[in-house]
């Protein structure tokens, strides 16, 4: 018999721990809790500072509707500049994934499937926008849209849309892929075997099994593009195509009052709602499979 | 003056925007590769002076007027001006008499705002730079000649020195009429310093540490290099002299670092009447707009305007010009003689806008008689007499504007 | 189907998949066509463009736009020269933000490391009641937008605001965290970034299996050296990953510091921003973005060479 067994391991705090790594760490514990207070109750406070009845966004001066439906002008209701930067910015998502994904999709099943030298340099500069800085790319397209296609593209919501397409479209490639990876091509053949036509077998077969990533990246490039600040404000041409992240980052630096927090506020919950919604959908497509998904998912 | 060379490849480019992306890149591509050096700095514009008070300039005709009695378009009409500048009543009013729709497209800084029009990007009918601007404008030809005949109401309400025999950047009025002018001052609120303290003040306010942390300055270079430059002794508000602009941004640099003082667009129309800026470098309409932006419960008796002597400040103004790729430029016509009729300018300037049309109707007794600006901001309104003396921001060149930009870029990187 | 007419098919098709359905030449290639010419037109001819307006000339008659030379053999370095100097030559106006964002840089990533590790690591290891909310907790900062959490701070920081409010019994009471104070941008970037760090680590923590540490107690070692033995090796990769996939962005922000800092606190993102607006500022912020490019071109092609060997891996 060991002495470790004997005389049990009785220490407290980091050297505790370090001796004893499966007792419960109280300095891990508390390390973790103090930081996801730190990362979300700065933005729960925000959100409650949208309710409150004076100018102050730091300093509660009794909960009131004020900067949601009752000002006349200052309130989210009646603000037509942050309703019109509101449109804007659901506009603006809903063309980039009814682009992105279709095309990030495609683009996956092709590259899982090609591997010709052409394949693994479309796919190199695929990954490659999936790492660089947004201020590069956003900076390098508004180049681009004011010298070279000055005269095609104007400065505005096409090249919002254009911009977002490409910061956004590695997203759908990346999380359908991993998709293809774990379902392996078997089920495609098997079709195939029974008679199926290639692009049959991939309507059939393929693309329902794909649907959960695919719902997956929907989310995802929907919640993206509703967040962005740099490409949209990089490519953003008359003032009346101004997003509602680009009207809550001139407010914050001019003069911040609970209005803008009733705007984040809004963007914060259609985001919600719509992961919320992808999620759902993902476990009901993946119900019965690898519970490992979800964490793909939501690492992703 | 037109560039021939630049301009058929301009009108090809513009002619094939609807086309496909490939082709008029490709275009341009050919474009460049054949001849690298033919885009280079080689403008007609160059072949105009820079003007200056002592050195008036008659802007050259780039081509004709269009006829007294072109027909009137059906619209729309476009305005390219600054975010927020117009009061849109008046707008809805123009709209209405002429049975139009007026497309207002808007710019947050006029740099933007001229890139595009140059870009060909916004092709508006109407367009509001500034007289530091409209040299390289002409000689671009960006702009077409007014055609006078269609706005009379240039001589019957506007300051003579407008025409007779013009201002010193367009004598003649070839191509532009004022829509705004405005002073640079000092605006305060008088609640925290008297009218007193702020006179005897001057611009030193803004580097006086007792208002620590609410001074306010423009983040616009231009503006607070030059205010500076006046601050410090000078009255060479479009200085070359490296001294001069080091000694500028040092000063700059010391009420930042010493006393706080904030780099803002807004300090004067918003924060300095919600009480978070008491001194703040001003442009004189700023401060008559921001009437209209204080607390419910605050008079307008705690906004103040402290501005030089006639001659040692500076005064400039915002013009309404007609760009050569208007659509619609009989309309254009009409919307700047508009804008030049008594009522329709002084309902823009008295309601919202604050900033203030050169017509002779309006002078300061019977604006603050009528209540219009409060009897405290009176150093706000503008006179003839100050146009004709007062110091001008002209056209920097290239080299001097680089200097005064890399000062600038020292002041807002924090080097 | 007749030998003749699958003897054609043949000679059209590519290669025999192995359930032996014959896929025309271009079937796949079909595939990744949209995708990848979008790309070539909006991200990788814009690079281009960069190159040919950094390397071009600025015509300050009109306006200060920028001339570009889209043909490489006419490229002319003066104008990119004149930015690049200014990082060093005179009064060298740029060197100061791109030290400063070096520094800022080191500190956020060594702070999203701890933190992030520790967080992670109980999370993996020893979260196992509550570990589904706290894996929610922690990925739902992905879902806010780091405008919205930044801002968020800035109320807090505020002179009148919660932070001062919990100082001042301690004396540190009217702080003006929003002044342009280093350590205020630090927080900000680390606040921003740091759960980009958790959760590569927490999939490679969570992936390390009991029995290796069981393993390492059963030859001998104590915690201590079990972690530094096992634990610690196995999630280098993530750690590398992690520090790669934080500073990336960091390098690029500017609206951290827009929001929480001021002009003492700028970086170069804050550079590139600003040239929008001025003269011959196109050709400046091309120039800028170059250099921030190669800035970034060793830890982007790490990355990308560590995420092919792991997809090799698997």
């Amino acid at each position: 018999m060991s002495a470790a067994v004997q005389k049990p391991v009785k220490a407290s705090g980091v050297s505790g721990y370090f001796r004893n790594p499966w007792r419960r760490p109280r300095f891990l514990q508390a390390t973790t809790i103090v930081y996801l207070l730190w990362s979300l109750l700065p933005v729960v406070i925000a959100v409650i500072f949208s309710f409150n009845g004076g100018r102050s966004r730091s300093a509660w001066q009794g909960f009131s509707l004020h900067w949601w439906t009752i000002d006349p002008s200052d309130s989210l209701l009646h603000d037509a500049a942050i309703r019109a930067a509101m449109l804007q910015t659901f506009r603006l998502s809903f063309f980039t994934v009814l682009i992105a994904v279709p095309l990030g999709t495609l683009f996956a099943i092709g590259i899982d499937r090609w591997h010709g030298r052409p394949a693994r340099a479309a796919n190199f500069t695929m990954l490659l926008s999936f790492v660089v800085p947004e201020i590069i790319l956003g900076v390098s397209l508004y180049i681009l849209f004011t010298s070279l296609f000055r005269s095609v593209i104007q400065l505005g919501t096409q090249a919002q849309l254009l911009g977002l397409i490409a910061y956004q479209i590695s997203y759908p490639v990346i999380i359908v892929r991993a998709r293809l990876l774990s379902i392996g091509p078997e089920y495609e053949e098997a079709a195939m075997d029974l008679g199926a036509t290639p692009s049959k077998a991939i309507r059939r077969v393929l693309l329902p099994l794909l649907a959960p990533a695919i719902l997956a990246s929907v989310a995802l490039v929907f919640a993206d593009t509703v967040d962005d600040f740099v490409t949209v404000a990089a490519l953003s041409g008359a003032a009346n195509t101004e997003t509602l992240a680009q009207k809550i980052y001139s407010a914050a630096r001019a003069s911040p009052t609970p209005e803008v927090n009733a705007a984040a506020t809004t963007m914060l919950i259609s985001t919600m709602l719509v992961i919320g919604g992808g999620l759902i959908f993902y476990k009901r497509f993946n119900r019965g499979q690898d519970t490992g998904g979800a964490a793909d998912f939501v690492q992703l | 003056m037109r560039h021939p060379k630049d301009l058929s490849r301009r009108q090809f480019l513009t002619r094939a925007g609807g086309a496909a992306i490939a082709m008029p890149s490709l275009a341009a591509i050919l474009a460049a590769c054949s001849k690298p050096g033919s885009t280079g700095p080689s403008g007609g514009a160059s072949e105009i002076p820079i003007a200056t008070l002592e050195n008036p300039v008659e802007l050259p005709m780039t081509r004709d007027p269009i006829a007294a009695n072109t027909p009137l378009e059906s619209g729309p009409l476009v305005l390219y001006n600054w975010a927020d500048y117009i009061w849109k009543p008046v707008v809805h009013q123009f709209e209405d008499q002429f049975g139009v729709s007026v497309e207002i497209t808007e710019f947050n800084n006029l740099e933007e705002g001229i890139q595009k029009v140059a870009n060909g990007q916004v092709l508006a009918d109407v367009f509001v730079p500034t007289p530091g601007y409209l040299r390289r404008l002409v000689g671009k030809d960006l702009l077409q000649p007014l055609q006078q005949e269609l706005v009379p109401n240039m001589q019957a309400n506007v300051w003579p020195s407008y025409y007779n025999p013009g201002p010193y950047y367009d004598l003649s009025w070839n191509y532009s009429v004022p829509y705004t002018i405005y002073t640079w001052g000092v605006a305060y609120r008088r609640d925290r310093l008297s009218d007193e303290e702020a006179a005897s003040q001057g611009w030193d306010a803004l580097w006086n540490s007792d208002y620590n942390g609410e001074i306010s300055l423009y983040n616009s270079y231009g503006d607070t290099i030059a205010v500076t430059v006046l601050r410090n002794g000078s009255l060479d508000v479009n200085t070359g002299d490296p001294a001069l602009i080091e000694a500028a941004k040092q000063s700059i640099l010391q009420t930042i670092n010493d006393n706080k003082a904030r780099l803002t667009i807004n300090g004067v129309y918003a924060k300095l009447p919600a009480g978070d800026i008491t001194v703040a470098e001003a442009w004189s309409g700023d401060i008559v707009g921001g009437q209209w932006y204080l607390p419910k419960d605050v008079g307008t008796d705690v906004l103040g305007f402290w501005r030089p002597p006639t001659g040692q400040t500076m005064i400039g103004n915002d013009l309404l010009t007609i760009p050569s790729a208007a659509k619609s430029p009989r309309l254009a016509h009409e919307f700047i003689n508009f804008m030049l009729d008594k009522k329709h300018g002084t309902d823009n300037f008295v309601n919202w806008n604050g900033y203030q049309p050169p017509f002779t109707s309006i002078d300061p007794s019977t604006l603050i008689a009528d209540g219009v600006v409060p009897e405290n901001l009176a150093a706000a309104v503008v006179t003839e007499d100050m146009f004709k003396k007062d110091l001008t921001p002209y056209e920097l060149t290239p080299t001097v504007d680089q200097m005064w930009l890399d000062a600038w870029t020292e002041i807002t990187a924090g080097a | 189907m007749t030998p003749a007419k699958v003897k054609k098919r043949r000679r059209h098709s590519a290669r025999k998949e192995k359930s032996g359905v014959w896929y025309p030449k271009w079937y796949w290639p079909s595939f990744i066509t949209p995708a990848t010419v979008f790309l070539a037109f909006m991200f990788v001819l814009p690079l281009y463009v960069v190159l040919s307006v950094a390397f071009g000339t600025v015509d300050f008659e009109n306006f200060g736009l920028s001339v570009p030379y889209y043909a490489p053999w006419w490229w002319s370095f003066s104008t990119f020269n004149q930015t690049l100097s200014k990082f060093y030559v005179g009064s060298h106006i740029y060197q100061a933000p791109l030290v400063r964002t070096f520094e800022y840089v080191v500190f956020a990533s060594i702070i999203c490391l701890v933190v992030g590790y520790a967080v992670a690591y109980y999370t993996a290891r020893f979260a196992t009641k509550h570990r589904g909310l706290i894996l929610i907790l922690l990925v739902s900062p992905f879902w806010i937008s780091y405008l919205m959490r930044i801002y968020a701070w800035q109320g807090l920081l505020d002179l009148n605001g919660p932070i001062n409010w919990l100082l001042r019994p301690v004396g540190f009471g009217n702080t003006n965290f929003l002044e342009g104070r280093s350590i205020t941008v630090v927080l900000g970037l680390v606040y921003g970034y740091i759960p980009f760090m958790i959760l590569p680590l927490y999939a490679s923590l969570d992936r390390i299996q009991e029995s290796l540490l069981e393993a390492g107690r059963d030859l001998g070692g104590n915690g201590a050296q079990t972690f530094w033995r096992v634990t610690l090796p196995l999630s280098r990769p993530a750690i590398l990953a992690g520090i790669v996939i934080v500073t990336l962005p960091m390098f690029g922000d500017y609206y951290t510091n827009d929001l929480l800092g001021s002009t003492k606190t700028a970086m170069f993102g804050n550079l590139i921003a600003q040239q929008r607006e001025a003269s011959g500022g196109a050709t400046r912020a091309a120039s800028l973005v170059l250099i921030l490019s190669v800035i970034v071109l060793i830890p982007m092609m790490y990355y990308l060479r560590e995420t092919r060997r792991q997809a090799e891996q698997a």
